[in-house]
C-alpha cells in the first residue's frame, strides 16, 4: 500500500504587503519514482497555483532547486521521496536572499563570488581562431574536473555555519572555484596573485573545518581535498610573500 | 599580467599576511597544547609506577633543573595566545550564536556538533584550567602523597553520612572535558591542512583520547589507592 505523505512548506512572500511566515501542509499518496521535484509541481499544479520554487533541468545540473528538505540542503529533483520519512519539511536555503516561499536568490550571491574571485582564465596568449586547440593532459584534465563539477547550487554556503555568521566567507564552493583555477595550466595567475584574492580571512583561511559542505554537496565533490590543497597552497604563497606595507599614521 | 593584477587590486582589498598568520597561530598552539596534554596524562602516569616513587622524583626533577618553573608560565601563554586565536572562530555575537545552534539543531550534521561541543569545552576548560592551576600553585611543591590526599579528598559531608568527593569529580569532568577538546581539535587541524582520509584518521585519534582517557581514569583510581597506604597527609614515601 502506498504511503500518505505530508509535506509541510515554508510560505512568505516578502513582497505581498501584510504576508506573514508560516508553515502549509499538503498531502497525497506516494507513486513509484516520485522525486521531491515532482512532488512540488504536483501540488502547485493541482494544489496551490501560488507555491513559488525554482527548477530548470530537473537532473541535477543546473543547479537551481536546492531546498533545505527534513532540515538538510539537498537538490529537489535529486531527492527521491521513498528515502525519506512520510512527513518531510522543506524550507528554503538559509543565507541567500528569500524571493519567495522556497525560491531564492542564488544568482546575485554567486555572480559576486564570480567577480571577486575573478573567475575566468587569466592569460595574455593572443586568441587565435584558426589554430588547433591546445592539449593538455589527461591527468590535468582529470583533476580539473572535478571541482569544475560544482553545479553552483549554494548547498554548501547553506550548510556552512560560518558561511551562516559570516557574510563575506565566499564559502566552500568559492574556494574549491578558486582551487580550480590554480590546478589550470592556461591560467598565468601566479601564487602571489591567487594569494590576493582567497589569502584571506573571507578565503581559504576562513574555513573551521566543519565538513558540512562535503558531506551534504549534492555533487559528491571531494570538498575537503580542495579546501586543504587550497589553504596550504596558499600558507605556503603567503609565507613567501613580501608587502611594501603603508605606515598609517 | 598587468591587466590581471590591476583588476585585482582594484577588486579586492590587500589583507596582507596577518588572516595567514592568526590561522597558523591557531593551529600551531592548538598542536603544541595537544602536545602538553597528553605529555601531560603521561607525567601523571607515572602514579603507577612504585606507589608513587617516580611520580614523586619526576616532579623534583623539573623543579631542580627550572623546567616547572619555565614550563608552566609558557603553557599559559600558549593557552592565553590560543584562546584569542581559536576563540575568534567562536561565534561571539548573540545573534551569531542563535544562527549557529538553528542551523547546527537543523542540519544536525555530525561534525558540526563536534564542533559546538569543542566550544563548550573550551569555556569550560578556561574555568577548570584556572582552577587546577590555583590549587598547584598554591600547594606547590607536586607531591604524590599530596596529590593523592587532594583526589581522595572524602569531601563535603551530608546527612546521613553521604558526602561529595569534589575534587575526584572536578577532575575527573576535567579529564573528559580536556581529551574531547584536544582529541578533536587535532582531528580538524588534520582535516584543515592535511591529506587524510578524515572518517579513518577520526578513528585513530579517537582510539588515542580513549586511551589517554583511561590512563588518566587509572590514574585517578591510583591516587585513591596510594592515598590509603600513607593515611596522612604527609606522610613520606
Ligand atoms: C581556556 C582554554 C581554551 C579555550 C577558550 C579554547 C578555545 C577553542 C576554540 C573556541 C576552538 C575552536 C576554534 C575553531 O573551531 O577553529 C578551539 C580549538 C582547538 N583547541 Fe582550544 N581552547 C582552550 C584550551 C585548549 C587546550 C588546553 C588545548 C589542548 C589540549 C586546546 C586545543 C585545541 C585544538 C587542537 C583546537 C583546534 C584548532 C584548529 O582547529 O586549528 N585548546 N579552542
Ligand atoms: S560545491 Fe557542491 S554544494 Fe557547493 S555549490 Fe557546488 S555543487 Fe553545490
Ligand atoms: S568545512 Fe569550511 S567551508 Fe565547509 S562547512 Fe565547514 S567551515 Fe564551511
Ligand atoms: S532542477 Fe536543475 S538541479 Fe534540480
Amino acid at each position: 500500500m502506498a504511503r500518505q505523505l505530508t509535506f509541510s512548506i515554508f510560505r512568505y512572500n516578502p513582497n505581498k504587503p501584510g504576508d506573514k511566515p508560516r508553515m502549509q501542509e499538503y498531502s497525497f499518496e506516494e507513486f513509484e519514482g516520485l522525486t521531491m521535484f515532482v512532488a512540488l509541481n504536483k501540488i502547485r499544479e493541482e494544489m496551490d497555483p501560488t507555491l513559488m520554487f525554482d527548477f530548470v533541468c530537473r537532473a541535477a545540473i543546473c543547479g537551481s532547486c536546492a531546498m533545505m528538505i527534513n532540515g538538510r540542503p539537498r537538490l529537489a529533483c535529486k531527492t527521491m521521496t521513498i528515502n525519506l520519512p512520510s512527513r518531510i519539511t522543506v524550507m528554503p536555503l538559509p543565507v541567500f536572499k528569500l524571493i519567495g516561499d522556497l525560491s531564492v536568490d542564488t544568482g546575485t550571491w554567486f555572480r559576486n563570488l564570480q567577480v571577486k574571485t575573478e573567475s575566468w582564465i587569466h592569460t595574455n596568449k593572443k586568441f587565435d581562431p584558426n589554430a588547433l586547440e591546445v592539449r593538455m593532459e589527461n591527468k590535468i584534465a582529470e583533476q580539473i574536473y572535478e571541482p569544475e563539477r560544482c553545479v553552483e547550487c549554494g548547498c554548501c554556503v547553506a550548510t556552512c555555519v560560518t558561511a551562516n555568521i559570516r557574510e563575506d566567507f565566499i564559502g566552500a564552493t568559492g574556494i574549491n572555484r578558486v582551487s580550480r583555477f590554480m590546478m589550470d595550466p592556461r591560467d598565468e595567475r601566479s601564487d602571489a596573485e591567487y594569494y590576493e584574492v582567497v589569502g584571506n580571512e573571507d578565503g581559504a583561511f576562513g574555513c573551521v573545518g566543519l565538513m558540512a559542505c562535503a558531506d551534504l554537496c549534492p555533487m559528491e565533490i571531494p570538498l575537503q581535498t580542495q579546501l586543504a590543497y587550497a589553504r596550504r597552497k596558499m600558507a605556503a604563497a603567503g609565507l613567501k610573500l613580501q608587502f611594501a606595507g603603508v605606515k598609517i599614521s | 599580467m598587468e591587466l590581471a593584477k590591476n583588476l585585482q587590486k582594484t577588486l579586492n582589498k590587500s589583507y596582507g599576511k596577518t588572516d595567514l598568520y592568526v590561522d597558523l597561530a591557531e593551529s600551531i598552539t592548538g598542536i603544541i597544547l595537544v602536545g602538553f596534554l597528553w605529555m601531560h596524562m603521561l607525567f601523571v602516569g607515572t602514579i603507577y609506577i612504585n606507589n608513587g616513587a617516580l611520580f614523586n622524583a619526576l616532579s623534583e626533577g623539573l623543579d631542580k633543573y627550572y623546567l616547572a618553573q619555565i614550563g608552566i608560565p609558557a603553557t599559559v601563554l600558549v593557552i592565553l595566545l590560543h584562546i584569542f586565536m581559536a576563540g575568534r572562530r567562536a561565534p561571539m555575537r548573540l545573534r551569531d550564536l542563535r544562527i549557529a545552534w538553528r542551523l547546527s539543531k537543523m542540519i544536525n550534521h555530525y561534525d558540526t556538533w563536534v564542533w559546538v561541543g569543542q566550544v563548550i569545552t573550551a569555556l569550560l576548560i578556561g574555568i577548570f584550567a584556572s582552577m587546577h592551576l590555583w590549587t598547584i600553585m598554591t600547594t606547590w611543591p607536586i607531591e604524590a602523597v599530596k596529590s593523592a590526599h587532594r583526589v581522595a579528598e572524602p569531601g563535603v559531608a551530608f546527612w546521613g553520612g553521604f558526602s561529595i568527593p569534589y575534587y575526584l569529580i572536578f577532575y575527573a569532568i576535567f579529564l573528559l572535558v580536556g581529551e574531547y577538546h584536544a582529541g578533536f581539535g587535532l582531528y580538524r587541524i588534520l582535516v584543515k591542512w592535511g591529506w587524510f582520509e578524515r572518517h579513518k584518521m577520526g578513528w585513530v585519534l579517537k582510539g588515542i583520547t580513549v586511551i589517554i582517557i583511561c590512563i588518566g581514569v587509572g590514574a585517578l583510581y591510583m591516587f585513591t589507592q596510594v592515598a590509603k597506604m600513607y593515611p596522612h597527609a604527609g606522610g613520606a614515601l
